[in-house]
């Protein structure tokens, strides 16, 4: 008897708790309240948040409710609730997640439900070439790139101008302006052994990871070996310092002089803006030298619609007014990034004079670097071929393997991966 | 006693002592360096030669964790979790602890092997669908998802029926003899005789769920849930670190725990002693 | 049988064979429910090519088969973890030990150093790692010290040959004060007559220790290396705070793996990652209670 009772009482309790939290999942009409759920990851800084007031203002039945968490929450947070459970509406994705989610149809083409536009311009207008190839899919547009980051040269101008060193456009330049600039640990270029940076220098030898149709992995080809070589080069001349993982973050070594030079994304302007202020004006970007042409990695923030939210048409509403002119502008003003739209980056607010940077317009040189720049192959198996490539990159650093070796082993793992 | 003999004691003792402290020596510094970073500038951080002493001693540090986080919201959040769950793991651990100790029924050690598999079954794996769990019982972002699945806890079943088993049966048997049924029983004479081991078992228990980081970060999504350690890590964002700003916020995590422990100390160590895994 | 004893009987019998069971209902339910059935969900899923987004598709035992003949990292992932536990096994227990021995000695302040080797137990891994991470670092305390003395600094987390050392010394160092504490309390309750016993029969220091401590610690031993293998084998957040795996997956370890496949949304390889590992510990549990069995 007790024990039915018991157990009657749970599951009262138990339809009760569902009862209560299983609504809101219908289709709004237009003029029905709705919530839509929103997560970031920009932390502090962030440009997302001052958003909402002004869209709920303009949209009093859509409200957005905010949760802002870190960088490796989000990606774990965002996998288990795309596997089961109720994803959010709209989540700040990092390009680099891309290739997976992409191929596994996580999210929602844009294309279809924007009907062909972003805030009434075609969304060829919006972006420069790359940006749009970016976050095209299966020609179906999965995200809006929001802010974006390709790599360019900082380096230390006060340094080079001491030593009477001109600004290295080319890879001999730079061998030679790094050799003459280092002193023992100090004032070096920062080598890091992981894809982001490999893979800049294979673009610029004309070098590719995987060849155009992203059938084969080429990124052991006798370009990409040399470049990696030219690379290495650099560290076997005490030019460079490797940078494990007990060298702490960058910044720790842009302030102490481990680091005079390195290549990094527009968002790298705002952390040394808060955390380095001392150094104003010390620090100069540049195209990042290059072996046949300019090239980079492209990647930065999309802002996504997971397939299985319920509310797209109002995420999609939130989607387009973040994508406005004044508040990709905000992407500059609060994070310190670079806005993708090419209006918001062309904006005078945005590209600038920079006391930081010594009055130069640092963003004239991240759009010129955008040109070239490409994102990672949006393949199934980019996880395996990124872990391939960065571990023959710390063999390589670490001298366990000769370049050639190391990248034709990787090639062969990756290549295996692929026919899986 | 000859002169050699006493001298040769005092030497024993004088290697016990120096050992002890410079060991203990060795376990604090690491606690001494977080909490000194904690109160350092930041670019005193990896000052070279090391900062011993911080200078200038700062409390920005901290301030800028309340500032920046909702600090007091986490601190509820994950002081409401710990006691709830302790208080169920002390009920609901030593009940069955207790059956599985000292009351025979059919299946009893099979069912209790099976329960000790559940020991070697790594967490991450169960992550997606025990999420999945949550999801259909509509449980996610919710103080039930924290709270409901840890309930109980096998090692805490285990520990406790390590102790139970030392409880003479004739005691037991004496209390049933005079009317008590099995609960009455387990009330009256064997709960107060599992006390120390309790006190064991409450300390586990809340260090467990304070320290817990990878359930209730993914099950949780609105800020208001969040307990201390995921709230924390909102801190540590992607390459802009503060380390001294994460000292200070380690050592808020960290230094509820201590105080804890360093209350129920005594309780804990006699817990221990008393009963504890003597089979 | 007498009509008049029947309730009696049955209230006896309910006592007996109901009671029990409402006893462990709780713990039951939520063991089915929040283990057994995610366990035979992430079996299920271990038979198929997932990815928790698109359909499975059933692949029998191929998952298996290929982490244990092709995959290039699970194997060095699972030395390494033997590695680790090994390091941790053979350092901890036997710090334990020695500690709790030298506390036996009556000293004064007992409680005041039995925290200090208790206090890292208290705090989170997660913490922990954090501010070993801070020493570890190319400038940090360790190093500052090595070039100081006038050697060169160690890449304690960038030197493959070194990382895996680095992450087992730190988690040895927050774990070991666990050993003291229970190795205290067992050494506590060796009945005092023994060792007096032993004294009259002119037993020297070594004697007593060979022939009544360790005997007397047989279980506590035998719990603190299961257990301790159990754990250790299922090291994930040092490696993951510390490292990530790298340099070059000298730190990988069988649990970071599994997360890493995870988080590639491979579910299906992710989960039989775990039931080989799964099935190693139960092997093991298995034999060791078997020998400790045998031993009585």
């Amino acid at each position: 008897m007790k024990t039915n009772k018991v157990l009657i009482g749970m599951l009262l309790i138990l339809s009760f708790v569902l009862g209560a939290c299983g609504g809101g999942a219908q289709p709004a009409a237009s003029n029905e309240k709705v919530t839509i759920t929103v997560w970031d990851y920009y932390g502090e800084a962030t440009p997302v948040k001052p958003l909402i007031e002004g869209f709920q203002k303009e949209n009093p039945n859509i409200t957005v409710q905010y949760e802002s968490m870190d960088w490796d929450t989000t990606l774990e947070k965002l996998n288990v609730v795309l596997t089961g459970g109720t994803p959010p509406d709209v989540v700040t994705v990092d390009m680099t997640w891309f290739p997976k989610f992409a191929a596994l149809g996580a999210f929602t083409d844009l294309k279809a439900l924007s009907g062909g536009k972003l805030n009434g311009a075609a969304w060829d207008q919006a972006y420069t070439p790359g940006g749009l190839e970016a976050i095209t899919y299966n020609e179906q547009i999965v995200a809006a790139l929001y802010d974006f980051d390709v790599y360019a040269l900082y380096y230390r101008a006060d340094l080079l101008e001491q030593k009477g060193l001109q600004v290295p456009k080319t890879w001999d330049e730079l061998k030679d302006v790094s050799q003459k600039l280092a002193e023992g640990d100090k004032y070096l270029y920062q080598w890091l052994p992981e894809t982001f940076h490999g893979s800049q220098w294979i673009y610029e030898n004309g070098g590719d990871l995987l060849s155009a149709d992203n059938k084969t992995v080429v990124f052991n080809s006798p370009e990409a070996v040399q470049a990696i070589q030219v690379y290495l080069d650099m560290l076997t001349n005490k030019s460079a310092i490797y940078w494990g993982a007990d060298q702490g973050e960058r910044i720790q070594g842009i302030k102490d002089g481990r680091i005079a030079m390195f290549s990094d994304g527009p968002y790298n302007m705002g952390i040394m803006k808060s955390a380095a202020p001392e150094m104003a004006g010390q620090w100069r970007v540049a195209l990042h030298p290059y072996g046949k042409q300019p090239g980079s990695y492209l990647g930065g923030t999309g802002l996504v619609i997971p397939a299985q939210s319920k509310q797209k048409e109002a995420a999609w509403k939130f989607i387009e007014y973040a994508m406005r002119l004044e508040n990709q502008i905000g992407v500059y003003k609060y994070a310190g990034a670079a806005p993708a739209l090419t209006a918001a980056l062309q904006s005078p607010e945005v590209n600038a004079v920079d006391p930081y940077f010594g009055g130069q317009k640092p963003f004239e040189v991240f759009l010129e670097a955008m040109k070239t720049a490409k994102h990672f192959p949006y393949v199934r198996q980019w996880n395996d071929i990124d872990v391939a490539f960065s571990t023959a990159m710390e063999q390589i650093g670490l001298g366990q393997k000769s370049v050639k070796d190391a990248l034709d082993e990787a090639a062969a793992t990756a290549t295996d991966a692929m026919s899986k | 006693m000859s002169r050699n003999k006493s001298l040769l004691y005092f030497l024993g003792r004088f290697w016990i002592y120096l050992v002890l402290i410079v060991s203990s020596f060795l376990m604090v510094i690491p606690f001494y360096w977080s909490v000194g970073t904690s109160l350092k500038l930041e670019q005193f951080v990896f000052a070279n030669p090391p900062q011993w002493w911080p200078s200038p001693l700062t409390l920005q540090n901290y301030v800028s964790v309340f500032t920046k986080i909702h600090f007091y919201r986490y601190f509820l959040n994950s002081v409401f979790v710990a006691v709830i769950t302790t208080l169920a793991h002390v009920f609901f651990d030593t009940l069955a602890a207790y059956a599985f100790a000292k009351l025979t029924f059919p299946g009893r050690d099979k069912l209790f092997f099976f329960l000790l598999l559940g020991l070697m079954v790594p967490f991450q794996v169960n992550l997606i669908p025990l999420y999945r769990i949550m999801a259909t019982l509509g449980w996610t972002n919710t103080y039930l998802a924290l709270i409901v699945p840890n309930l109980t806890s096998i090692f805490g079943i285990f520990m406790m029926r390590q102790f139970l088993i030392t409880i003479p049966n004739d005691l037991l048997d004496a209390a049933r003899i005079d009317g008590c049924n099995e609960f009455g029983v387990f009330r009256r004479v064997a709960l107060p005789l599992a006390l120390p081991g309790i006190a064991t078992l409450i300390i586990l228990t809340f260090m467990g769920t304070w320290n817990d980081f990878l359930w209730p970060r993914i099950v949780t999504s609105s800020e208001a849930l969040y307990t201390l350690p995921v709230g924390l890590a909102q801190l540590q964002m992607k390459n802009t670190s503060n380390v001294a700003q994460i000292m200070s916020g380690t050592v808020l995590t960290a230094l509820p725990m201590i105080i804890v422990f360093l209350f129920m100390q005594r309780q804990f160590i006699e817990g221990m002693t008393a009963g504890a895994l003597k089979e | 049988m007498t009509a008049g004893s029947l309730p009696n009987q049955r209230t006896n019998r309910l006592g007996k064979y109901v009671m029990p069971y409402l006893f462990i209902t709780v713990p039951m339910i939520s063991f089915v429910v929040f283990l057994l059935v995610p366990m035979v969900i992430s079996l299920w899923w271990s038979l198929n090519d997932y990815s928790g987004i698109q359909p499975a598709k059933f692949i029998g035992l191929k998952n298996y088969i290929d982490l244990l003949t092709e995959d290039k990292y699970f194997l060095p992932s699972l030395w390494n973890t033997t590695v680790f536990v090994l390091l941790g096994m053979g350092i901890g227990p036997t710090l334990g030990l020695l500690t709790a021995l030298l506390l036996n000695q009556k000293v004064r302040f007992q409680s005041l150093f039995r925290t200090a080797y208790y206090l890292p137990v208290m705090t989170s891994l997660v913490v922990v790692s954090t501010i070993w991470v801070m020493l570890y670092n190319h400038n940090g305390l360790f190093n500052s010290f090595l070039t100081t003395l006038g050697y060169q600094p160690v890449g304690w987390l960038s030197n493959p040959n070194v990382a895996l050392v680095s992450v087992a010394v730190a988690s040895i160092w927050q774990g070991f004060g666990f050993e003291t504490v229970i190795f205290l309390a067992a050494l506590q309750s060796i009945p005092r007559e023994l060792y007096e016993a032993a004294m009259m029969d002119g037993a020297n220091a070594f004697q007593k220790f060979r022939y009544i401590t360790l005997p007397s610690l047989r279980y506590v031993i035998a719990f603190v290396y299961i257990y301790g293998i159990i754990g250790s084998y299922q090291v994930f957040d040092q490696v993951f705070v510390m490292t990530s795996g790298g340099p070059v997956h000298s730190t990988s370890t069988v649990v970071y793996y599994l997360f890493s496949k995870f988080q590639d949304l491979r579910l299906g390889q992710a989960s039989a990652i775990a039931y080989i590992l799964f099935a190693i510990l139960v092997i093991f549990s298995y034999v060791e209670l078997r020998m400790s069995r045998e031993k009585e």
